[in-house]
């Protein structure tokens, strides 16, 4: 701990009295401000696709994501194995003194720490902590909501849904801990006449001549086998959990004579998308099926029935399965277009895009989903044509 | 009408067990069995049935009947006005145009003609069509 013997970390000099002194010391090694700025990229960039971007943005949320998981990787490693103010040692403060400098603080009273004070410190580690846990929400939502990622083989929808709520709640609690931090750093350097922020980007401050000498050299080349032989397991880890089929995703082909007679004028909707009684329902009454007759041999649609009942909603455990069936409008049981979740995920998209010729209308899931006809509607896959945007 | 569509039925069945030598059957004389099926049910129930017109099936292909839901007043509705033209079903699924010469295997397959007479006929005219109707309808794709 850093109020062990020695105290590195620890200044003398009192705050209200800076001496400036011409010489700097370099504090933050370049891994604590490549870390620091790249996490700060990941990081807004992973907010700003979460929560403002289109759903097909997800791809570049993945990304930021990633690289998030693989910063907090590497400080973690660098914690350990760094040297000087870089390593975790060197600003993990017992808590009684986490509380006098918070006392302090209140008063104005805080004094000068080279590397991190012990608040500052104690946000070090809450915030990762808290990108630790929003990574492994947001994997966990991956994989249970869109069903993809190492966890789709194993996660439920409903955890997925679940857990995405939980993702939501620790990224809009990071935005609260951001706030603080940027506070903080705003009070130091005004406090010690500080620019902190040049200093996270030439590594350099004011030296004190009163602070001993850093403990610890860092030692890169371990680091940087950790690294590499923790990022290529983790990596092989992830593609082969990312291989395995999807829990509850449909992948075989669809039944020849369904594919023929209801693709004959519509896009084909994969049975998971509505529950039984809704395909039954629509079997019952092909003579007025959506204002046109569509009636079929009594064979064929006795055959229909047997398949689409077998492999209907129910059966599955994809996001549109799930949601679709469980909004069925009880007077409209028979259209998709008219279930709660479908109005509400299109309520933003104007009737002239349904209704343009290139889509042909809100039955016509194909002209935006690509993989609509697997049912898969993956995020990544929606796209409007480009003359309606 | 039952005796009637029965009578069509093996009056083409008949046609095509007897227009070819037994080997595969040309899509036009496939056509032709279905023609001449439709004809003899139009003179058993017309004794003055004087064959089929390409007009008057234009004019059915064409016409408002009125009876129908809003989205689908004509043939035409999802066709387009001209069969030489690719039509699009109200779902927006392409459908390939009705005159023969730019889809050959038109009206070569019995059931299949039966099934969307019967389908589109209700949906557009709210009843089913005569033999003669039907005839017009083909001999009309047939000219274009």
């Amino acid at each position: 701990m850093a109020d062990s013997v020695g105290r590195p970390n620890h200044v003398k000099t009192a705050a209200s009295s800076p001496e400036p002194s011409p010489h700097t010391r370099k504090v933050w090694d370049f891994g604590v401000r490549g870390f620091h700025w790249l996490l700060v990229v990941a990081v807004v960039t992973a907010g700003l696709t979460g929560f403002f971007g289109a759903r097909n943005a997800l791809d570049i949320h993945l990304i930021a994501g990633t690289a998030i998981a693989a910063l907090v990787g590497f400080r973690v490693v660098w914690g350990v194995l760094g040297g000087g103010f870089a390593r975790f040692s060197s600003f993990l403060f017992a808590p009684a003194t986490i509380i006098a400098y918070a006392r302090g603080l209140l008063r104005g009273t805080t004094r000068r720490y080279l590397g991190h004070n012990p608040l500052g410190g104690l946000m070090v580690f809450a915030l990762l902590a808290v990108l630790t846990l929003i990574v492994v929400s947001g994997v966990i939502a991956l994989g249970g909501q869109d069903k993809q990622g190492p966890l789709a083989f194993v996660t439920p929808f409903a955890v997925g849904w679940f857990v995405r709520g939980v993702h939501k709640l620790l990224a809009l609690m990071l935005v609260g801990m951001v706030a603080a931090h940027l506070a903080g750093v705003l009070y130091e350097s005004r406090h010690e006449n500080e620019n902190l922020t040049a200093a996270m980007l030439t590594g350099r401050k004011r030296d004190e001549p009163g602070v001993a000498a850093q403990t610890g050299q860092g030692s890169w080349r371990l680091a940087s086998i950790l690294l590499l032989l923790g990022g290529v397991g983790i990596t092989a880890g992830t593609i082969g959990l990312t291989a395995r089929p999807a829990l509850g995703v449909p992948t075989g082909p669809l039944d020849g004579a369904y594919a023929r007679e209801c693709g004959a004028c519509h896009m084909v909707y994969h049975p998971s998308l509505m529950p039984a009684s809704s395909w039954q329902a629509i079997l019952a009454d092909l003579g007025h099926h959506f204002g046109e007759d569509a009636s079929l041999d009594p064979a064929i649609t006795e055959q229909l029935r047997t398949y689409l009942t077998a492999n209907a909603a129910e059966r599955w455990d994809t996001l549109p399965a799930v949601k679709f069936r469980q909004s069925i409008d009880p007077k409209d049981s028979v259209r998709i277009d008219a279930t709660g979740f479908w109005r509400r995920i299109h309520h933003n998209i104007p009737d002239a895009t349904f209704t343009n010729r290139l889509v042909g209308g809100r039955g016509n899931c194909s002209a935006c989903h690509s993989d609509a006809a697997a049912a898969r509607f993956a995020p990544q896959n929606i796209e409007i044509p480009e003359e309606l945007q | 009408m039952i005796s009637c569509s029965r009578a069509t039925a093996i009056a083409v069945i008949f046609t095509m067990v007897t227009a070819g030598p037994g080997g595969a059957q040309s899509l036009p004389s496939a056509r032709k069995a279905i023609l001449d099926g439709y004809a003899a049910a139009a003179k058993q129930s017309d004794p003055g049935f004087h064959g089929f017109s390409a007009a008057a099936g234009q004019a059915f292909f064409l016409a408002h009947p009125g009876v129908s839901q809003p989205e689908t007043p004509s043939c035409s509705a999802c066709h387009t006005t001209s069969p030489l033209n690719a039509g699009r079903t109200r779902a927006g699924k392409d459908i390939a145009p009705m005159a023969v010469s730019r889809t050959p295997n038109r009206f070569t397959d019995f059931t299949k003609v039966e099934r969307w007479f019967t389908r589109n006929c209700r949906t557009v005219y709210g009843r089913l069509c005569t033999p003669q109707e039907k005839g017009n309808f083909i001999t009309f794709m047939e000219s274009l």
